[in-house]
């Protein structure tokens, strides 16, 4: 059996990246990246992140309406197709609420993850392919949503381009608000329109 | 008539895309085996996919198979994996370290890529 790399990022250059966008929130590079992952290669250089702010949003939960902390846009700087995945996951990790974060192709394939085994992203390939009859009911999007594992929840966005279809899914112990999707289609959008 | 300064710049984005996972390509014509652009060259690599790609679409031709379309495969000892990409007269092999490049890399975004870049190089 060969032990394929499900994590094609770096979990150096994630790290600094975290870093960067972070400032003092995050710790030195060896914290939830390096956890996450086994430590690979050292990588290319990626482009420094620059987040644009966004305002603070108020949402209304069941326990009552609380600010939320704003979560920066993410842009990408860089045309290499690996540097824009590497900061589309490091974003993710570090502004979503999840344990585990991929970026995968509309098979299953992983194209980079953290934190989550190459079968539960493998997962994404008939999940995606099942929605496509779902998709064929008027109004109904189905291009985001969320799946019990058992254990986790998984919580994914996709995106089409004329390659085929992407998409950014994140586990953790409850399933991404309406918003935080929003947040993760965004992104992912703005990643894979240049790959 | 093919643009190889587009080749050679292709080669280069793959190698920024799969980075160290890239082990060698090669870019050859397939009807005089002649290399046209690469990286870490096999001469005979070159002359061993002719042959299998030749074999493989006579093979599916004569049992009614669809042809081969972008791409095929091979899974080999020692965690590698060859891409050997159908441009139409050219042919590419992809040998690709599995344990630091993965396959949705390879075949969403370095094949796809490398198709178009070989076609505008083509087209000159």
């Amino acid at each position: 059996m060969t032990h394929r790399s499900v994590s094609w990022t770096d979990a150096e250059s994630v790290a600094q990246l975290l870093a960067r966008a972070t400032g003092p929130k995050r710790a030195a590079p060896g914290g939830a990246v390096a956890r996450l992952a086994p430590v690979m290669p050292a990588a290319a250089a990626v482009a420094k992140p620059r987040l644009a702010s966004v305002p603070p949003v108020a949402v209304a939960g069941g326990r009552g309406a609380e600010a939320t902390a704003a979560v920066p846009r993410l842009q990408q700087y860089s045309d290499n197709p690996s540097d824009r995945l590497d900061l589309l996951l490091a974003w993710t990790l570090d502004h979503q609420r999840c344990t585990g974060a991929f970026i995968a192709d509309d098979n299953g394939l992983t194209l980079a993850a953290h934190g989550i085994s190459e079968a539960h992203v493998s997962l994404v390939g008939p999940l995606l392919s099942a929605l496509l009859a779902v998709r064929s009911i008027p109004g109904v999007d189905a291009t985001a949503g969320a799946l019990w594992l058992g254990t986790n929840m998984m919580s994914w966005v996709e995106a089409r381009t004329h390659r085929g279809g992407f998409c950014l899914g994140t586990v953790g112990p409850e399933a991404l608000s309406t918003q935080a999707l929003e947040q993760l289609k965004d992104a992912l959008e703005t990643t894979v329109r240049g790959l | 008539m093919i643009d190889t300064k587009l080749l050679d710049l292709a080669v280069q984005d793959l190698r920024n895309v799969l980075r160290d996972g890239l082990v060698a390509t090669d870019i050859w014509d397939r009807a005089d085996g002649l290399t046209l652009a690469g990286f870490n060259q096999q001469p005979v690599a070159v002359a061993l996919f002719t042959r299998i790609t030749s074999e493989l679409e006579s093979s599916l031709a004569d049992s009614n198979f669809p042809p081969l379309a972008r791409y095929y495969l091979l899974d080999m000892e020692g965690s590698h994996t060859v891409a050997v990409i159908n441009h139409g007269s050219l042919l590419q092999g992809v040998l690709v370290d599995n344990k630091r490049a993965n396959l949705g890399i390879l075949i969403s975004v370095a094949i796809p890529r490398m198709i178009e870049a070989v076609a505008k190089a083509k087209a000159r």
